[in-house]
C-alpha cells in the first residue's frame, strides 16, 4: 500500500526547507487563501469546510463548519485563535505542522479567520515548545512581507493581523476558554459554559478556537474540494489525521492515515509491529486522557470516531502510546494520575481535590501500603468526578484510572493486597514522564 | 414568564430567572452550595447545587443556568443526592476538620451541609492532606486560615466586583491553590469584614470577633446600622446583654447583602465605661448619682410654668418619634418651636463613599424635615441660644464638645442633658438624665433615600435608664398634657398623624424592605 497518498498535512514534513515561504509557495501556497479571498468570499468558504465534514482535531472532534456557524450573524468584531497548546501526554502532532510546514498552518488560519470575519488571529503556542515559537514567528514575519497578512492584504480585500503568543506552562490553556483566559492576560482557567466563546469569548466578543491540525488541513480542502477530501475517510470522520506513536514499534513518529483504518494496519504497515523482543501489552489510542485499549482489543478497532466510541474509547488528539507487555500498568497510571494532579487548575472541587486523591492513593499501593479496599476507593472518587466539573479535564483523569482497573485489574488486586511492588524496568515510565 | 417543573411541582418565573433561586423557592431552602452568593457573579466551581434536568446527558449546575419554559427539573433524585454527598466529600478531604478551634464551628456551611449529606467515616488519613498556612493577619480586620478554605473564590469576588480593590486572588493550581492577598497588599479597604461574612466556612474569620464567643449562644435581632444615613440592615448578635457582632442583612433596596467596616463598630459605644446608668444632679457643684423622684423633682425645680424653657436641641440619631415627641415637649414646656434646633450638623459629617458609606454620619437627619426642624449651623445655632432665656435642653447630642460657640451661647444658662454618656455637655449639665442607646430601644429611622425603617432593641438598658420615649411622654403628662401616648404603636400613631409626609401610613406595619412613602417618592427620589 502506498502510504504516500495520505499524506494532506504531512506533505512536507520530510523537506528540509518545508518551513520556509518560498518552497510553500513554490508547492502551490496560498494559492487557497487568494482564491478564498479573492473569489469564494465567506460565506462559500463556511460551506465549503462544512461540505468537507473536517472535525475539530484537538480531540473533542466537533466538526469545524459547524462551529463556525456559531459565530452570531452581524457580529461586528470576532476574534480567531489557533490553539498550539499541545501538551496532552502522549501528543506531538501539532509540532511537526509547526515545525515542518508552518505556513500551512498560517494560511489556514488566515482562511479559518476570514472565513469567520476575524481581523485578529492568534496563534497561541505552549510555552514550552520555545523554538517552534522561533519558528512560527518567522514564518508570520514572512507572510507579512509577502502581504498575506495585514492591513491591505490581496489590494485592501481582506485585513488580518497574526499574533503569536506563547504559553505559560499549564495544560489547561489547551481547553479554549482557558486559553481564550491566558490570552487575556487572566489566570488560565476554563470558563463556566455558557457563554460559549462562539459567543462571547476573547474581551466579550466571538471568539473560535480550533486546533493546528484543523486550520492546517483547511487551505487543502479549499484547494481540491469537500468531495476529495470526504475520498479519505469514514462518512462520519472523513479525511486524514496525524497519528504521534510512542513506544517500542519499529517506526515511531507522526504518521497520517485515511480514518476508519484499523489499528492491526496501521500497527503492522505503518508502525511495522513491535521492536525486537517487544510484545504489544496495551495500547493508548487517543491520548493519554483517553481509556486504554488491551492488545486483543485494540487489533479490533478501526481508527475512526465512530469505532472507538463504540470500543469504549476515544480518537481524542490521536496521541497513541504503545505499551509494552514490561510496562508496569500500576507505575504508568501513577505517572498519569501525577500528570492531572500536577496540572488541574484548581477551580471546580471534585477535579482539584479528586486529581490528587487519586494521586495519592496510586502512590500508596505503589509504595505497597495499599490495602484491597483502595481499588474500591479508586472507583468512588471517579464516580465523584466524572462529568461534575466545568471543563473536561476531570474526565480527563478518570478515563484512564477506570480504564486501567478495569483491564489490568490483577496488577491492582496484586499491590492491593499488600505485595509491594516489583520494581521493574522504570525506565520506559520516566520516558513518558519527560 | 415560564413555567418549569422542580420535583413535581409546576411554578412559574420571570424568564432569566437563576435556576438556583427558582430551586430555592420550590424546595424552600437553597441547594447545597457555596460558591453562589445572589450578590456576586455566578463562579460555578464549587460544584455542589448539581441538579437533573430532563433532557441534558449529564447533572447541570442550577447556579449557571437559567429557567426555561417546559423545564423539568429534579433537586432530590438519587443520583442528584448522590452526586452532592460526594462533591461534599471532596471539599473535606483536605479539610483540617479543626472545628473545635474554629471560630466558623456554628455556623459553617460544610458543617452544616455535611450534617445533612454526611458520610461520616473519613476515608483519608490525616497524614494525608494537603496542609496550608494558618493563622495569617492579612488586614486591620482579618485572618486568613488557608487550609480550611474550600476556593470557593467569593472573597475574591467580593474585591473585585463589589470594592474594586482586588486584593485577594487565588494563587497556584490544582490542591496547591490558594487564596492569598496580592504582593505588596493587605486586605484593608473600607468593606474587608464582608469577605468573612460571605465565606462559607472558616478561612477568613474576624478579628475583632474571633473567640469572643461560640455562635450557638449568640441571639440574633435584626435591626439597623445606625452608623450614616445609609441605614444599612444589620442583624445584632448579642448574648447577655452584650453585643459582640453586627451583621449585615440583605435588603436588596438598601445595602444588598454588604455593611461598611466602620458600620460594624457601632456597637462599641453601647458598652463604654461612661455609659449613663443612674440620673445625675449637681449638687455641691459636682454631678452626683439620684434617684429618679429626685430627678423628676429637679425637673420640675429647673422648667415650668414659671420658668419657660429656652432652648432645645436634639439630635439627628434619636428615632423618628422620639424626636417628634420631644418637639411637641420643648413646645409644652415653653420653647418656641422656632427655638428647637436639629442639633449641630458638624458633628456627624465624615467622609462619604459610591457604595454604602454616607458623608452624612447621622442615621435620622431625613426626619427632621418632616417634623419641620431646623438645623442652624455653627455661630447660628449659638446665636439662636443667646437670643433665649432659661434653661437649654439638649437631647441625643454633645454640643460642647461638637458645636463651635455652644460654651460660650450657654456660659451663666441651666443645661439639662438628656443622653447615653457622661460627656462633656453631661459634665456641664445640672440634671442629667440617662437613656437608651440605640441597640437597647425600639425606633424607627428615615435614611438618606426617605426610607422609614424600624431599628429594634437587642438588649436590656443598664442601670437605672429610662426607654427615651417613656421618659419624655412622662414629662409631656407632668406639664399637664392629658393625651401623652402609653404606648409605642400609639405614638406612632400619633406621629404619622401629625407629619404630612406620613399621611396614610402605618408606621407600626413596614414592610421587609422598608418604606418610602407616597408623598416622598413623589417629591423627590431620594438619594443613592
Amino acid at each position: 500500500m502506498n502510504q504516500d497518498q495520505y499524506r494532506i498535512l504531512s506533505r512536507r514534513f520530510d523537506r528540509r526547507d518545508g518551513h520556509r515561504l518560498a518552497a510553500y509557495e513554490a508547492d502551490g501556497g496560498y494559492r487557497a487563501l487568494r482564491r478564498a479571498v479573492g473569489e469564494l468570499g465567506a460565506v462559500a468558504v463556511r460551506e465549503e469546510v462544512k461540505a468537507s465534514g473536517l472535525r475539530g482535531r484537538g480531540g473533542a472532534g466537533f466538526p469545524a463548519g459547524v462551529k463556525w456557524g456559531f459565530v452570531p450573524q452581524g457580529a461586528e468584531t470576532v476574534y480567531f485563535m489557533v490553539n498550539a497548546d499541545e501538551s496532552e501526554p502522549g501528543t506531538f502532532k501539532d509540532r511537526f505542522l509547526l515545525d515542518y510546514d508552518p505556513h500551512a498552518v498560517i494560511e489556514g488560519s488566515a482562511i479559518s479567520s476570514f472565513a469567520v470575519g476575524a481581523k485578529l488571529c492568534v496563534i497561541y503556542i505552549r510555552g514550552e515548545f520555545g523554538w517552534l515559537i522561533d519558528r512560527v514567528q518567522k514564518a508570520v514575519d514572512e507572510a507579512y512581507a509577502a502581504g498575506y497578512l495585514g492591513r491591505g492584504a490581496f489590494g485592501g480585500a481582506y485585513e488580518l493581523e497574526m499574533i503569536v503568543h506563547k504559553g505559560a506552562g499549564a495544560y489547561i490553556c489547551g481547553e479554549e476558554t482557558g486559553l481564550i483566559n491566558s490570552v487575556t492576560g487572566l489566570k488560565g482557567q476554563p470558563n463556566i459554559k455558557p457563554p460559549f466563546p462562539a459567543v462571547s469569548g476573547f474581551l466579550g466578543k466571538p471568539t473560535i478556537v480550533n486546533n493546528v491540525e484543523t486550520v492546517a488541513a483547511v487551505p487543502w480542502i479549499l484547494e481540491h474540494g469537500a468531495t476529495a477530501y470526504r475520498k479519505f475517510g469514514t462518512e462520519k470522520s472523513p479525511g486524514t489525521k496525524l497519528f504521534s506513536v510512542s513506544g517500542p514499534v519499529r517506526r515511531p513518529g507522526v504518521h497520517e492515515i485515511p480514518l476508519g483504518l484499523p489499528f492491526r494496519e496501521f500497527f503492522d504497515d505503518w508502525l511495522g509491529g513491535m521492536a525486537d523482543g517487544e510484545e504489544l501489552k496495551a495500547v493508548i489510542v487517543g491520548g493519554s486522557s483517553v481509556p486504554v485499549l488491551t492488545a486483543a482489543e485494540a487489533m479490533e478497532v478501526a481508527l475512526d470516531y465512530e469505532s472507538l466510541a463504540t470500543a469504549g474509547t476515544m480518537l481524542g488528539s490521536g496521541g497513541m502510546i504503545i505499551i509494552p507487555q514490561r510496562c508496569d500498568m500500576v507505575e504508568l497510571i501513577q505517572v498519569l494520575m501525577h500528570f492531572y494532579w500536577d496540572e488541574s487548575c484548581g477551580q471546580c472541587t471534585p477535579c482539584r481535590e479528586g486529581t490528587g486523591w487519586l494521586h495519592k492513593i496510586v502512590q500508596r499501593l505503589r509504595r505497597g501500603e495499599g490495602a484491597p479496599e483502595d481499588l474500591a476507593l479508586l472507583e468512588k472518587v471517579c464516580e465523584g468526578m466524572a462529568g461534575l466539573t466545568i471543563c473536561p479535564l476531570a474526565d480527563a483523569a478518570v478515563m484512564p484510572m477506570r480504564s486501567f482497573l478495569q483491564r489490568f485489574r490483577p496488577e491492582f488486586e496484586a499491590l492491593a493486597a499488600g505485595r509491594r511492588a516489583t520494581e521493574p524496568d522504570s525506565r520506559w515510565a520516566r520516558e513518558i514522564r519527560s | 414568564m415560564v413555567k418549569v417543573t422542580i420535583d413535581g411541582r409546576e411554578l412559574e418565573f420571570a424568564a432569566g430567572t437563576s435556576l438556583f433561586d427558582a430551586c430555592r423557592e420550590a424546595r424552600g431552602e437553597a441547594l447545597p452550595h457555596f460558591c453562589y452568593h445572589p450578590d456576586l457573579s455566578v463562579a460555578g466551581v464549587c460544584r455542589l447545587c448539581q441538579v437533573e434536568v430532563e433532557g441534558m446527558p449529564k447533572l447541570t449546575i442550577a447556579c449557571n443556568t437559567a429557567v426555561r419554559e417546559g423545564m423539568v427539573v429534579h433537586t432530590r433524585s438519587e443520583k442528584v443526592r448522590r452526586a452532592a454527598q460526594q462533591i461534599l466529600e471532596m471539599h473535606l478531604i483536605n479539610h483540617p476538620v479543626d472545628c473545635p478551634i474554629c471560630d466558623q464551628a456554628g455556623e459553617c456551611g460544610l458543617q452544616d451541609q455535611y450534617m445533612t449529606y454526611g458520610l461520616y467515616e473519613s476515608e483519608v488519613g490525616m497524614s494525608d492532606k494537603v496542609h496550608k498556612a494558618k493563622v495569617q493577619v492579612i488586614g486591620p480586620r482579618v485572618v486568613l486560615d488557608k487550609e480550611r478554605c474550600v476556593l470557593c473564590s467569593r472573597c475574591v469576588r467580593f474585591c473585585d466586583e463589589v470594592t474594586r480593590t482586588g486584593e485577594l486572588g487565588i494563587f497556584n493550581r490544582g490542591d496547591r491553590a490558594e487564596i492569598g492577598v496580592a504582593p505588596g497588599r493587605q486586605l484593608d479597604n473600607a468593606y474587608s469584614l464582608n469577605t468573612v461574612d460571605i465565606c462559607p466556612v472558616g478561612a477568613l474569620t474576624s478579628l475583632d470577633f474571633r473567640f469572643k464567643k461560640r455562635v450557638w449562644l449568640l441571639k440574633s435581632t435584626p435591626s439597623i446600622c445606625h452608623g450614616c444615613a445609609t441605614g444599612c440592615n444589620v442583624r445584632v448578635d448579642h448574648e447577655a446583654g452584650t453585643v459582640y457582632r453586627l451583621k449585615p442583612r440583605r435588603n436588596p433596596a438598601v445595602n444588598g447583602a454588604w455593611m461598611c467596616d466602620e458600620g460594624r463598630d457601632t456597637y462599641r459605644p453601647l458598652h463604654a465605661a461612661d455609659r449613663l446608668r443612674e440620673p445625675l444632679l449637681r449638687r455641691d457643684g459636682a454631678l452626683r448619682a439620684a434617684t429618679w423622684p429626685e430627678a423628676w423633682e429637679a425637673l420640675a425645680g429647673l422648667v415650668g410654668r414659671d420658668a419657660p424653657l429656652g432652648f432645645a436641641v436634639v439630635a439627628p440619631r434619636q428615632t423618628l418619634e422620639e424626636i417628634a415627641l420631644f418637639t411637641h415637649l420643648a413646645a409644652a414646656l415653653g420653647a418656641a418651636p422656632a427655638a428647637v434646633s436639629g442639633g449641630p450638623r458638624e458633628a456627624d459629617r465624615g467622609e462619604g463613599d459610591d457604595l454604602l458609606v454616607s458623608a452624612d454620619r447621622a442615621p435620622n437627619r431625613a426626619s427632621l424635615s418632616w417634623l419641620g426642624l431646623e438645623e442652624p449651623a455653627g455661630a447660628d445655632l449659638a446665636a439662636r441660644v443667646r437670643a433665649t432665656r432659661g434653661a437649654v435642653l439638649v437631647y441625643g447630642a454633645d454640643p460642647v464638645a461638637d458645636a463651635p460657640g455652644w460654651c460660650e451661647a450657654v456660659a451663666g444658662r441651666t443645661v439639662i442633658h438628656l443622653g447615653t454618656r457622661r460627656g462633656a455637655t453631661a459634665e456641664a449639665a445640672e440634671v442629667v438624665i440617662p437613656l437608651s442607646a440605640w441597640a437597647e430601644k425600639d425606633g424607627l429611622l428615615v435614611n438618606r433615600q426617605g426610607r422609614v425603617q424600624a431599628s429594634r432593641r437587642a438588649i436590656v438598658r443598664p442601670g437605672l435608664a429610662q426607654e427615651d420615649w417613656r421618659f419624655l411622654a412622662d414629662w409631656l403628662t407632668a406639664t399637664g398634657e392629658t393625651d401623652a401616648p402609653v404606648s409605642l404603636p400609639e405614638l406612632r400613631g400619633w406621629v404619622a398623624a401629625r407629619v404630612p409626609a406620613l399621611a396614610g401610613v402605618d408606621l407600626n406595619v413596614l414592610p421587609p424592605e422598608g418604606l418610602v412613602p407616597d408623598a416622598v417618592a413623589a417629591g423627590h427620589g431620594g438619594e443613592r
